[in-house]
């Protein structure tokens, strides 16, 4: 036989395949193939970081961890219904709050000795371990799906898919050691800013209101009522219903809010560039945001954002050195928003939003 | 036509489809993310005379922390910032 009879050949296989649509079997195993050496780096992934955790809880005691992650990481939260809105914040809050009660209460009666601080790392490692377990059995879901119906459009999905879910797997992976260790992380950016501004402030008062760290100062004349997550434990805190009820004590005597927190960046953008722009930025599922919201609209309170850019993965692991920079240059930005947008006696509200896990105040 | 009297256009085939191969090996490998090891450092700041120490970061260590005295005037070190540094694996 010779070359062009072989070549010939080739063609004439290559035609049956496509009239018998036999290449999409084969293409449909590859991506199973390939899917699936994937989905079993993210079980590998998984099963080292429950293993880290196991490890950390036994060291602080607790005889059977297995039963507490187990808990913790399949604890879910139903959405509230919106085809009703009428007091969906309401119902929002009510069921992140009994979420977040609930996970501290489950973690706490099994180290009952162990401090807030400790507490809060322990909740974020679960956290963290509870997310990629929903990325691993949702990407299983799809698969397992695929390949029963032979879906060739849904298992094609999942192939271009999986280089995005990959990355957020190992960003969680990466995450884990952050949380376990209380390493500030990217996402602490606004409490961050907030806590250099305390400390080159003339700091009045310290008070504590709903894991949310409230602090009164002074600078260059102008009253700062700054708002932060209490640290240094890992805490986002609840800082819209607090800046709510600041400025219902005050009656709307405010001049300004500002709000400061990490923001996603886009592809292209340089990590801790610094954007200012006008409304509340936190990234909350709606509760804070709208907290926030209501209380300068209803008092006409002009309310300024600043927001620190990065990617996911730079927010949720430990903060990098760009980023610590970007906040003592946001720091810098503040003061001079203060001095440009406010006269000498002006009451302004500050707040850093964001994990400040490792940042204390 | 035996196989040693190759013709040019069976030739060109050949020679197309290895390069096919080869880039797709290629880009295969070259989209691959760069592994990386990060190290997580710390800057402490004497509160007397300002000056800068670099270490490692201890567990239990937070921003605001005082930390050790300082080899120069022996006043208090406290931690200014805590960050990470990455280096790439080549």
């Amino acid at each position: 036989m010779d070359v062009s009879t072989i070549i010939q050949l080739i063609w004439i296989l290559l035609f049956i395949l496509l009239i018998t649509g036999l290449n999409q079997r084969i293409q449909l195993k590859l991506w199973v193939f390939d899917i699936r050496t994937k989905l079993n780096t993210i079980r590998s992934l998984l099963e080292e970081d429950k293993a880290k955790t196991r490890g950390m809880l036994r060291n602080l005691g607790v005889e059977v961890p297995e039963a507490i992650i187990e808990r913790v990481i399949e604890f879910f939260t139903i959405e509230p219904v919106e085809i009703e809105p009428v007091d969906i914040i309401k119902r929002m809050d009510h069921l992140l709050r009994t979420t977040e009660a609930s996970v501290r209460k489950i973690v706490s009666s099994h180290l009952p000795s162990l401090g807030r601080h400790e507490l809060s790392l322990i909740e974020s490692s679960l956290s963290i371990v509870a997310a990629l377990n929903i990325v691993y059995k949702v990407i299983r879901h799809y698969l397992l799906t695929g390949e029963r119906e032979n879906n060739f459009i849904l298992i094609m999905q999942l192939e271009y898919l999986m280089p995005q879910v990959m990355r957020i797997a190992y960003t969680y992976h990466e995450a884990l050691d952050s949380f376990m260790y209380g390493k500030p992380v990217g996402d602490g950016a606004g409490a961050l800013v907030v806590y250099n501004l305390i400390e080159r402030s003339e700091v009045k008062s310290r008070r504590v209101v709903d894991d949310t760290s409230v602090v009164e100062a002074y600078y260059k004349g102008r009253r700062l009522i700054l708002v932060k997550a209490e640290g240094p434990g890992s805490n986002v805190g609840h800082p819209g219903a607090v800046i709510s009820r600041i400025v219902e004590d005050l009656k709307g005597s405010i001049n300004l809010i500002i709000t400061i927190d990490a923001s996603l960046k886009l592809e292209g953008e340089e990590t801790g560039s610094i954007s200012e722009g006008v409304g509340a930025a936190i990234g909350d599922p709606g509760p804070e945001k709208i907290a926030i919201e209501r209380a300068a609209t209803k008092y006409n309170i002009p309310l300024r954002a600043l927001v620190v850019k990065m990617d996911l993965k730079e927010a949720i692991t430990t903060m990098k050195k760009e980023i610590v920079e970007a906040c003592e240059r946001a720091s810098i930005l503040i003061e001079r928003m203060i001095e440009e947008l406010t006269p000498p006696n002006a009451t302004i509200v500050i707040a850093g939003i964001g994990n400040t896990m490792g940042i204390p105040g | 036509m035996p196989l040693h009297t190759l013709q040019l256009t069976d030739f060109a085939w050949l020679v197309l489809l290895i390069i096919i191969i080869i880039y797709m090996i290629y880009d295969l490998y070259s989209r691959r993310p760069k592994r990386s090891i990060t190290y997580t450092r710390e800057t402490l700041v004497c509160t007397k005379c300002g000056l800068n120490v670099e270490r490692d970061f201890e567990p239990g260590d937070f921003i605001g922390l005082v930390k050790g005295k300082c080899p120069s005037c022996g006043g208090n070190l406290k931690i200014k910032a805590i960050y990470s540094i990455e280096k790439t694996k080549k």
